[in-house]
């Protein structure tokens, strides 16, 4: 049982870590391409929005698998 | 000096929506017709477990717009996606435990499907700026 629990901690936890790396590069290029191009800054927003919906995909359904495995399987 | 017009992003947001929700009634129809009456009420449930977070993300990310706010931009997204990874979280919680019987596969399948469909949709229909 303990072993579920170690798995789907391990599934939210390196799905955020994933997530937060991605974050974090994907706002600082989007910062540092707008002090470049400020004129851009709109489009830059726009294609930024749209990396950040195709990088937090997996880490959702790390996370629909996860409260699976704690609430369904070891529950 | 070149002056810039500027120009105001509009988020179909409404457009996404009804797509999504279209998209969603199929699907969850499909489970139903194919499997049980469970599986579709069930696949419903998934659908909307990825559609509410989302529809918040979208909504919240566009708070701020322009050069000189993008700092401020930035941070929106990153509070709006944590929120809406926490939603996600607390919606599954609430569903494994509260709702009796469930049928996990075809939760679990529609879920991940909308996943993919809300990210093609935001590919093909993306914000556009208006002047």
């Amino acid at each position: 049982m303990e072993m579920v629990f170690i798995a789907a901690a391990l599934i939210i936890g390196l799905g955020a870590l994933g997530a937060g790396i991605g974050f974090g590069l994907l706002g600082g290029k989007l910062l540092e391409s707008t002090a470049r191009q400020p004129e851009m800054g709109n489009q830059l927003q726009t294609k930024a929005f749209i990396m950040a919906g195709l990088l937090d995909a997996v880490p959702m359904i790390g996370v629909g698998i996860a409260m699976y495995l704690i609430f369904v399987v070891a529950g | 000096m070149t002056r810039y017009r500027k120009a105001i992003t509009y988020v179909p947001l409404k457009q996404w929506l009804t797509i999504e929700m279209a998209a969603l009634s199929i699907q969850s129809l499909l489970w139903w017709l194919l499997v049980s009456r469970l599986a579709g009420y069930s696949a419903l449930v998934g659908g909307l477990i990825f559609v509410i977070p989302n529809a918040y993300f979208a909504h919240r990310a566009y708070r701020y717009q322009g050069a000189r706010q993008m700092s401020l931009a930035v941070s929106n997204i990153f509070r709006a996606e944590s929120i809406k990874l926490a939603l996600t979280a607390v919606f599954f919680a609430a569903v494994f435990t509260l709702m009796e019987p469930v049928h996990v596969p075809a939760l679990l399948f529609t879920f991940a499907v909308m996943v993919v469909v809300g990210n093609v949709l935001r590919w093909l229909i993306r914000p556009r700026p208006q002047r």
